[in-house]
């Protein structure tokens, strides 16, 4: 019985550590492209979760095609957002200061914007699929099955993106050195904007598929960013497969952190081993260490 | 404290903005009224702490909230449990605080990622929240602490007993005007003098400032504990001062969002700057009532507008200076916009 519950325990945490690898990886491809932290990342996630209740719980529209309306309008929010707040300060000395803080600002606008035209209530958000997968005595609900198919297949097309196509190719260049890729013609300015646009889909795609789990709110935002701080920290900034490993790693950890001790303290071990490795790996658990 | 003429000169401003503060009970009888005054002065004292590590050390912190709620708790806790006068435990909270800074500084001075020192520090601030509010028995968890003691009465010479009960607001207006003056002189004693110049160095230029000989790991700590003293200090205050503390309202996000845009729009990296980003900004915001819930918003607003358009605060209208925060800049730098 109880390794059945651990069983169970770990393969929710895969499901939702696959969640916060996709919601990671947004994150990560930002830092690795344009050098910035994006703390309204939360806040694309929010939207998208709101964006679907509206779709699929209001107006009854096919779950498939809500998710689609829901990643295509937050990628165009995301690009609306690069191109009206970030991308002149991308062109200062010191941005990585000034862009955390942009970012920060328009989070705060983004949820109280939320909180005013939706209330505070949490609303609920049917599943996309019923019923129960039972096998061997463990009973997983398809939904959670779907979010880890889902995730599995944008992950992989994300890498077939970024490692086989002329924009994945111009992405990867700009990351590694954007003064290079600029004289090869890459226009990097339009490549920030697709970056940013890119990793508020990826937001979006993680929320839309966690709404049904986790209801819709103004805050839900901030929990998934935390965590997907952790993630990319504990991956190191910038690396893929790091924000994937760590996405899971972290899911798992956590899941499993339920059966022995209470919910309350998961955040404190998890903000803890965070602290312990920037300690003794500044630069993550699959980083490259920076030249410092 | 040993101030300089020159630097005198140099923040005759303060001196000028603190004195007339001493005759705003004379003028102002209105409770509430003192008691933005009294709020403002303590953000101005928390937001100058929180500039010593940013603006003069150029490292970019994001839970400062995290010594001010130590420093809170602490002294609330030592007051209540140990029976000690708040005019005692105030300093141990300072300690409490300036202890954390240490503990926290330390690995955060290995790291040169603006990133990842942001994200750490925010770390260790959701980590001492998720704390406050997991020990129940201790600290009444997520329902607060309430029955804070109030700073205990003392007899001044000339003026008689100075009480603190609940119409005394005069004197905690006072109070915080001493700390606020206190911490002030402290921060300009600090970074006028020596340690204020080997910081400037640092920041402007690490590698050369270090291989000059001076100690950038030192002289970081040095502001890394002096901020969390400062903050630790005010915290204790604001304990003693509203008698209740949760820990969303003591080590919330939401404190470190208030310093933040205080100290942006006064000016980062000038003494002058969150003094007076801290009026500013609860005086506007009590001027915004009629906006109700739209208030928030406007510090959102505040934020991409004041990094837009003047990163460096209402004291660049003074006179135009170079951008002076310095992040350490990594990889690639995207070139001018054309």
């Amino acid at each position: 019985m109880l390794t059945q519950l651990v069983i169970a325990q770990i393969v929710n945490g895969i499901v939702v550590g696959s969640m916060y690898a996709l919601f990671a990886s947004g994150l990560t491809l930002i830092w690795g492209t344009m050098k910035m932290l994006n703390f309204a990342h939360g806040e694309f996630f929010m939207l998208a979760g709101y964006l679907v209740y509206f779709c699929y719980a209001v107006l009854s529209i096919d779950p498939a095609l809500a998710t689609v309306i829901a990643v295509v309008v937050v990628f165009l929010l995301g690009v609306v957002v690069e191109r009206t707040v970030i991308h002149h300060l991308l062109s200062r000395p010191v941005w990585q200061f000034t862009t955390i803080i942009a970012t920060l600002g328009t989070s705060i606008i983004l949820q109280n914007l939320a909180l005013h035209l939706w209330g505070p209530e949490f609303q609920n958000v049917p599943y996309f699929v019923e019923g129960m997968l039972n096998l061997f005595g463990i009973r997983i609900a398809y939904q959670r099955l779907l979010i880890l198919g889902v995730s599995c297949a944008s992950i992989m097309a994300l890498w077939f993106i970024l490692k086989h196509t002329r924009l994945g190719l111009a992405l990867r260049a700009t990351a590694q050195d954007a003064d290079a890729a600029q004289l090869y013609g890459v226009n990097i300015l339009s490549i920030y904007t697709l970056t940013f646009g890119l990793s508020a889909a990826l937001a979006a795609l993680a929320a839309a598929m966690l709404a049904p789990i986790t209801a819709v709110n103004p805050y839900m935002g901030l929990s998934p960013l935390l965590k997907g701080f952790v993630v990319v920290i504990l991956g190191g900034l910038g690396s893929f497969g790091g924000a994937i490993v760590g996405g899971v790693l972290l899911g798992v950890v956590e899941s499993l952190g339920v059966l022995f001790s209470s919910t309350e303290w998961s955040d404190v071990i998890a903000f803890t081993f965070l602290v312990l490795v920037i300690w003794i790996r500044p630069w993550g658990l699959f980083g490259v260490e920076e030249r410092s | 404290m040993v101030l300089r003429t020159e630097a005198w000169r140099r923040h005759g401003v303060i001196v000028a903005i603190l004195g007339l503060l001493c005759f705003v009970p004379l003028l102002v009888h209105n409770p509430y009224l003192l008691h933005l005054f009294i709020l403002s002065m303590l953000y101005a004292m928390l937001a100058g702490s929180w500039n010593l590590i940013n603006g003069y050390a150029g490292i970019f912190t994001f839970g400062h909230q995290a010594f001010f709620g130590l420093g809170a708790y602490a002294s609330a806790l030592l007051a209540m449990h140990a029976g000690l006068s708040p005019w005692i435990t105030l300093w141990f909270a300072g300690c409490v605080a300036a202890l954390a800074g240490l503990a926290i500084g330390l690995p955060v001075l290995r790291i040169r990622s603006v990133a990842h020192v942001a994200i750490v520090t925010l770390a260790f601030a959701v980590i001492v929240q998720a704390v406050v509010a997991n020990l129940p028995d201790f600290t009444r968890g997520t329902l607060g602490l309430a029955g804070i003691p109030s700073f205990t009465a003392f007899a001044l010479p000339g003026i008689g007993i100075v009480s603190f009960g609940a119409g005394d607001q005069v004197a905690y207006y006072y109070v915080a005007l001493v700390f606020l003056a206190l911490s002030m002189a402290f921060m300009i004693w600090l970074v006028s003098g020596r340690t204020g110049l080997a910081l400037k160095a640092i920041r402007d230029a690490e590698e050369a400032a270090d291989s000059l000989g001076v100690d950038p790991t030192r002289y970081k700590l040095i502001a890394f504990v002096a901020s969390s003293f400062v903050a630790g200090v005010a915290g204790a205050y604001y304990a003693h001062y509203l008698h209740i503390l949760t820990p969303d309202s003591a080590i919330g996000v939401s404190i470190m969002v208030t310093i933040l845009v205080m100290t942006l729009v006064g000016g980062i990296g000038t003494t002058i700057g969150p003094l007076v980003g801290a009026f500013v900004v609860t005086f506007g915001l009590e001027a915004m009532r009629g906006l109700g819930d739209y208030r928030l918003m406007v510090y959102g607003l505040l934020l991409v507008l004041f990094v837009t358009f003047a990163p460096n605060g209402l004291a660049q209208l003074r006179r135009a200076r170079p951008q002076r925060h310095r992040g350490e800049a990594q990889g690639p730098k995207p070139p001018p916009k054309k």
